[in-house]
């Protein structure tokens, strides 16, 4: 394993070797589309907004051979997040690209950038393998889901995810968690939307905490080797994110692997320049939403 | 990011801007918006409203005494303007095909997407264009649109010779009806929904019905 030598990386500020992981297969690799978005959610992990170009749009060729590196290692799963992937005018022919490799999830808001491009969507349902589609849909009231996100949208994104359904796409849903929250209620309280859209009551629920906006320095406990030994067992470390998976991103015209979905506002966590390098590299626990990881075991996988 | 000279800024009716900002290099697809950054960093969408070959990007603001429009409202000939690259989901004619069956729906501002895309496309001939505006002085480019396509010019708050008074979603009736028709909606989310929502009770599949949010009542 290749160990990054910064001594930030390596140990806390009070001196401790910081925690880490040693990824040992690749199963799902993740495209951040670009950090241009048709909305601009206050809360947003990765501070997206319209005309955002701190993460690139990526294009076809820049994708396709991440796609072929990751087949030949193995992978099972291709994932697209933003932004907002649909707003990327090359997206649909990266998705088409993908599909015809390994099945696929994407990460929308299920407005209109997707609802503008329907036809073409229903048209990738031709290709090799399946797509799922993950709508955020953040609270389970209307008006609050739409006092971030802007009026109508709540409507808008369950409109999408009932066309999407009905079309014959596996659909989930992605919401916040709040802290205390009551989850089976709150899980419970979609019921009646759902019914609306004509989707099924057993619907996945992806519930994610408040990771805050890119560059916040978020005041957690330092995660370190002991803590990773004495309260993490081996099952426990490899359902890390950064264990099973890697994300591609472009900044500046630069490609780059990251360690995980959660991290690319830290240029320490661009990994290597190619998947396979970049799993020969020791990822330290040195980001704030590494907490989330060790806390909540948060995991933006299906699956895992 | 680019870094454009101001060419020129109109007002051609109360609350109306129509801002020419140099192009440069800017290379754009008709429907495309760029977000325009006030000194301050914050942007905000604004559609194109010029044609693929022109020399500038014309854009047509209505002013909201808001963050950024306030900025745009004081903008002067030579002031460099920063703006994001243009993108965009909105797509009259699918990505400009001018055989496209298309009818147009908007309103104020919300008439920008077409114009560009009835600019760069001459041979484009959409069935139908329903445009609704508060006063009649609200109207750009009617004489072109009329040039292209049935127009219906509707305004609210005045009664004009040749002009309907009332709204767009009074006139849904005359919107041809086809199965190889797709229809552009582009304005305030209120008239987008009811048109929508009309369309669809008509048969009108979601997959042919295109929506552009500019404002939420
Ligand atoms: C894809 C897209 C394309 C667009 N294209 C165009 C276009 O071509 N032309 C166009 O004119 N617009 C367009 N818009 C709308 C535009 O992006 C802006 O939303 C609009 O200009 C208002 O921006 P602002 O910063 O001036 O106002 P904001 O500061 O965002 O405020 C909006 C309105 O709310 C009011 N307001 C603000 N804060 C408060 C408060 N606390 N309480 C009560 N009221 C408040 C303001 O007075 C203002 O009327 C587009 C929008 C989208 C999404
Ligand atoms: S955020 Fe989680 S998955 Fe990402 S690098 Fe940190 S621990 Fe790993």
């Amino acid at each position: 394993m290749r160990e990054i030598l910064k001594v930030d990386w390596l140990r806390t500020p009070e001196g401790d070797s910081r925690g880490y992981i040693e990824s040992t297969e690749l199963t799902e690799v993740w495209f951040h589309t670009g950090t241009n978005c048709n909305l601009s959610c206050p809360f947003c992990l990765e501070g997206s907004k319209p005309g955002d170009d701190r993460l690139n749009f990526l294009t076809l060729d820049d994708v396709v051979p991440f796609l072929d590196e990751a087949v030949a290692m193995g992978c099972q799963k291709f994932s697209f997040t933003g932004g907002e992937p649909f707003v990327n005018p090359h997206f649909v022919d990266i998705l088409g690209a993908a599909l015809d490799r390994l099945p696929c999830l994407v990460l929308t808001n299920g407005t209109e950038p997707l609802c503008n491009r329907f036809a073409e969507i229903v048209d990738l349902q031709a290709k090799a393998h399946d797509v799922s589609f993950r709508v955020s849909l953040d609270h389970p009231d209307p008006s609050e889901h739409d006092a971030s996100r802007g009026k109508g949208n709540f409507k808008m994104a369950l409109r999408t995810l009932g066309q999407l359904h009905d079309a014959g796409f596996h659909v989930s849903i992605a919401r916040l968690m709040l802290e205390g929250e009551d989850s089976p209620e709150r899980d419970a309280g979609y019921a009646p939307y759902f019914q609306e859209a004509g989707l099924p009551d057993d619907m996945t629920i992806i519930k994610f905490p408040d990771f805050m906006t890119p560059g916040s320095m978020a005041s957690v406990p330092h995660i370190t080797e002991g803590c990773m030994t004495q309260y993490t067992d081996e099952a426990q470390r490899a359902a890390y994110m950064c264990s099973f998976s890697r994300m591609v991103v472009k900044t500046g015209g630069r490609l780059g692997v990251y360690a995980c979905t959660l991290v690319d506002d830290d240029g320490d966590y661009d990994l290597a320049p190619t998947l396979r390098e970049s799993m020969q590299v020791r990822i330290r626990l040195k980001h704030h939403r590494c907490y989330s990881c060790f806390a909540f075991g948060s995991s933006c996988s299906e699956g895992h | 990011m680019h870094h454009q000279r101001v060419f020129q800024v109109k007002s051609p009716a109360p609350g109306l801007i129509e801002l020419l900002i140099e192009r440069g290099d800017v290379v754009f697809t008709p429907g495309d918006c760029v977000a325009l950054f006030n000194p301050a960093g914050v942007s905000r969408p604004y559609s194109i409203s010029s044609g693929q070959d022109e020399p500038y990007l014309r854009f047509l603001i209505r002013d909201m005494q808001g963050e950024v429009t306030e900025w745009i409202a004081n903008l002067s000939e030579g002031d460099i303007v920063k703006f994001s690259r243009p993108f965009g989901w909105f797509r009259p004619g699918l990505n400009g095909d001018a055989q496209v069956r298309s009818v147009f729906v908007a309103t104020g501002t919300g008439i920008s997407p077409f114009i560009s895309y009835l600019r760069t496309q001459p041979e484009a001939r959409p069935e139908m264009c329903l445009y609704g505006v508060r006063t009649a002085a609200d109207a750009v480019d009617v004489a072109f649109l009329e040039s292209r396509c049935p127009t219906t010019l509707c305004v609210t708050r005045e009664s004009v010779n040749g002009y309907v008074r009332g709204r767009v979603t009074d006139r849904l009736d005359r919107l041809p009806i086809a199965d190889d028709v797709h229809y552009y909606l582009c304005g305030l989310d209120a008239m987008i929904d009811d048109v929508s929502t009309w369309l669809e009770s008509k048969g009108v599949h979601f997959s042919r019905i295109h929506r552009e949010v500019f404002f939420n009542a």
